[in-house]
């Protein structure tokens, strides 16, 4: 067990802006690591409360809402 | 409890229940009469209906009932059968009190002691076990309603404390699972219940304290059915409190409002038999300034909502007509012993230009303590 911890994180990101960011990085090929797995909104401000509680609740580590 | 055929032609078919029921006042077609009829129809099965929902589970119809048909019990049976054909509940809060109650099966570490570290002094281990329930959790989601979810907690705590008593208080407590058992998911209630057993015989208590009403139920009535004989007691803190108050030499002092009401929660009233401790510790600082509304102990009106579905206007049509009866006591203060009661009771008064401060038992005693 000396794998290092890879957390999976569900990211909630703005389409105007946090969303613009990552795909203007992918652009510019930077690169990311692939545990953050991004779900697109139109804006962070929908994100409820409890979509931050279900994504821990089906086994992500941490949660990042962008916007 | 799914009645027989020949349960059913027990029922007289009087109405009493339908006339006895918070949601038909509001939804006229809403008839527990017809449904115990209904509930023999093949082609459209109780499951497969909005009303299997819309039951409070207060159980006014079936106190009255003739023929002592229990129909929250019947209603329940239905439920879990209704979750299997696709017709689940309609989640209020967008279903995250019910997100929050799975959470804490899945082994995440909880802090439910936070507040108490402030508040007074408790234990790991001891002889009384101080079941908080859902406080910490309502806390934080009903800070938008300006009322501080936990300071019942605070006040129930300070009060054992000023008996000499140092309750534990754990943060392994889970969600009693009122609420799962209620809604038909009695798979979650079974999880929950077993890791409340654990928490509760890892303390080495005798005695277990609940401040709300439908833990308590749930611990007194259903943990038997489904685990057997429970190693410890299980008391209601208005009851103990009642019991260990007039001799300990605390006194009170007098209520500032010049009349209060008292709101009996369904759990602990109708269900639980629990109705004259609370008045009597309410009188404490009230001494005779408490009035009854004209539906009271064992006919006591319902606050609205259950098991945090279904929350609508028919909820709010049954809030409003509480609050109105207990203003027209004279009341400038609804007490309630019960933490939903109060959230309810409290969010109904949004926008509607009444103002009556809905007050929990505990915070209400803890706020008169004489030091």
């Amino acid at each position: 067990m000396n794998e290092e911890f890879s957390p999976n994180i569900v990211t909630f990101a703005c389409n105007w802006c946090a969303y613009a960011a990552a795909d203007l990085a992918g652009v510019s090929r930077f690169q990311y690591p692939p545990n953050l797995r991004i779900i697109r909104v139109m804006c962070s401000g929908q994100v409820n409360p409890n979509f931050i509680l279900k994504s821990l609740e089906q086994g992500a580590d941490g949660v990042l809402v962008a916007g | 409890m799914q009645l027989t055929e020949q349960q059913i032609n027990y029922c007289m078919e009087c109405g009493v229940c339908t006339g006895s029921c918070p949601v038909s006042y509001e939804w006229e077609a809403f008839s527990p009469r017809q449904m115990i009829r209904r509930s023999l129809d093949k082609e459209t099965p109780l499951s497969q209906t909005r009303e299997v929902w819309a039951c409070l589970t207060c159980a006014r119809c079936s106190e009255r009932c003739p023929v002592g048909i229990d129909f929250p019990e019947f209603i329940r049976s239905y439920r879990r059968e209704a979750r299997d054909r696709d017709n689940p509940p309609r989640e209020s809060h967008h279903g995250i009190l019910q997100t929050l109650t799975r959470l804490q099966t899945a082994g995440l570490q909880q802090n439910r002691t936070a507040w108490a570290e402030e508040a007074g002094s408790f234990r790991d281990q001891g002889d009384f076990f101080y079941f908080v329930g859902c406080q910490p959790y309502f806390e934080i989601l009903f800070r938008y309603l300006d009322l501080d979810a936990l300071d019942p907690a605070r006040g129930a705590l300070k009060l054992l404390n000023s008996l000499g008593i140092e309750p534990v208080i754990s943060n392994a407590e889970c969600c009693c699972g009122h609420d799962a058992l209620w809604t038909g998911d009695e798979d979650l209630f079974r999880q929950l219940a077993e890791k409340n057993l654990e928490a509760i015989s890892a303390s080495g208590a005798h005695t277990v304290l609940f401040s709300c009403p439908e833990g308590y139920l749930t611990f007194r009535e259903q943990y038997p059915r489904y685990f057997g004989e429970l190693p410890f007691q299980v008391r209601h803190l208005t009851e103990f409190l009642d019991q260990e108050l007039p001799s300990s030499g605390l006194s009170f002092r007098s209520a500032e409002d010049e009349a209060l009401t008292y709101h009996d929660p369904c759990r602990l009233g109708r269900q639980g038999g629990i109705f004259e401790p609370p008045r009597r510790l309410i009188d404490l600082p009230a001494k005779g300034k408490l009035r009854e509304m004209d539906r009271s102990r064992t006919n006591a009106m319902c606050c609205g909502t259950t098991a945090w579905i279904e929350c609508s206007s028919c909820s709010k049509g049954v809030q409003l007509e509480r609050l109105n009866e207990a203003i027209e006591t004279g009341a400038k203060r609804l007490i309630t012993a019960c933490p939903k009661c109060r959230l309810h009771l409290t969010c109904a008064q949004e926008n509607t230009g009444l103002q009556l401060p809905v007050e929990d038992i505990y915070s209400y005693l803890a706020r008169h303590l004489e030091s």
